[in-house]
């Protein structure tokens, strides 16, 4: 697919993304960043934030599970995730997390599992838009890549 | 001619935000910080022990050789800036902020606190304990010339204008100096002549 067509078709994605609250400014400051010198910002940083916020809820899970919740604990984890997801502008996972904290503050168990669901839900929505977003500017690279080797092999021939 | 680069050290146990961190600080350099702005050289630690053992071992580097290394490597100079997190687990950023203190140095490491909590008693607590600046996380492009300010670090551009300037007001005070050595010079010329009654003679010649 042409690189024109790619690039409507990830903005297209993004602001889809914008639209639904899912991403804030943040993210479109990381993307502002992103140019020649450091072309890949963007996906950098939402590969290690989609790995860190399954590495977060997967420790969250294990931690409500047992018997006696050290809520303190919890709280920690929930932080974490709350200040990554705000770092990458993940919106609407940062709200879910603040709900998550007073919950911890509260020391209430099903408050937190709820919680704990909701995040879970829209961690997994949110990252496998992210997915589709680096499946697009990985293709994108690629396309402008070969018409760079293309032009280059027409500029040569002549 | 480029600046001098401001070496940071970000303290952050989230892998995320100490990425993006980083990650702003270079392209603030490249993106639209430039026309003579000082890039960062930025070295990650994931907690405050591990900050500390790496300010101890570039300060002994430093006490130990005489002359900066050959071969110039930033990664093994002195820090002139550390950026940290405030809630950080075992060593926090206000515990971090108190040891660097403690270290007596006669030229302190600036440090800059960065939360995502915007409490007045955690800021003003970290701003009495000596911090340079406080950030509300997450970190923004215009942050960036916050930390640069912080750091002290002048751009060589800036240290270049200000001798030059010096240079031309030396000249410029050694030019009025030899003026007014001269017309000190014809002045008791006349007087001379005008004492020993040859003034009229003086506008004839």
């Amino acid at each position: 697919m042409a690189a024109a067509a790619l690039t409507n078709q990830l903005n297209a994605l993004v602001n889809n993304m914008f639209a639904m609250g899912l991403l804030d400014d943040q993210f479109q400051q990381l993307q502002m960043l992103q140019d020649s010198t450091a072309p890949d910002f963007v996906s950098e940083v939402v590969t290690l934030f989609c790995d860190d916020g399954e590495r977060i809820i997967c420790e969250l899970a294990r931690q409500l599970e047992k018997p006696n919740v050290d809520f303190d604990r919890v709280d920690s984890y929930v932080h974490q995730l709350k200040g990554s997801s705000a770092s990458v502008g993940a919106q609407k996972v940062k709200n879910t997390c603040i709900q998550f904290r007073e919950f911890c503050q509260q020391r209430s168990r099903d408050g937190c599992l709820k919680t704990l669901d909701l995040v879970r839900t829209e961690f997994y929505d949110l990252r496998s838009k992210f997915q589709a977003m680096l499946q697009i500017m990985n293709r994108k690279a690629e396309s402008t890549e070969k018409k760079k080797n293309c032009d280059a092999e027409a500029e040569g021939a002549s | 001619m480029g600046a001098e680069a401001v070496r940071v050290l970000v303290v952050d146990d989230s892998p995320v935000d100490r990425r993006v961190v980083e990650l702003l600080l270079r392209a603030a350099h490249c993106g639209g910080g430039g026309g003579g702005a000082a890039p960062f050289h930025v070295t990650a630690v994931d907690s405050g022990k591990k900050a500390m053992e790496l300010l101890g071992q570039r300060r002994s580097n430093r006490l130990s050789t005489s002359s900066p290394p050959a071969s110039a490597d930033v990664s093994e100079q002195a820090i002139d800036i550390v950026l940290t997190d405030y809630c950080m687990p075992e060593m926090t950023g206000y515990d971090l902020l108190k040891a660097i203190k403690a270290l007596g140095s006669p030229n302190p490491i600036p440090v800059v606190v960065m939360s995502s909590e915007n409490e007045p008693q955690r800021i003003s607590r970290c701003l009495t304990a000596g911090a340079e600046d406080f950030i509300l996380k997450p970190l923004k492009i215009n942050d960036v010339q916050r930390l640069r300010k912080c750091s002290g670090v002048k751009p060589k551009t800036a240290v270049m204008n200000s001798s030059s300037f010096e240079v031309s007001h030396y000249f410029q005070f050694i030019f009025k100096f030899i003026l007014l050595t001269y017309a000190l010079m014809c002045l008791s010329q006349l007087f001379h002549r005008w004492s020993n009654g040859s003034f009229l003679s003086l506008w004839c010649a």
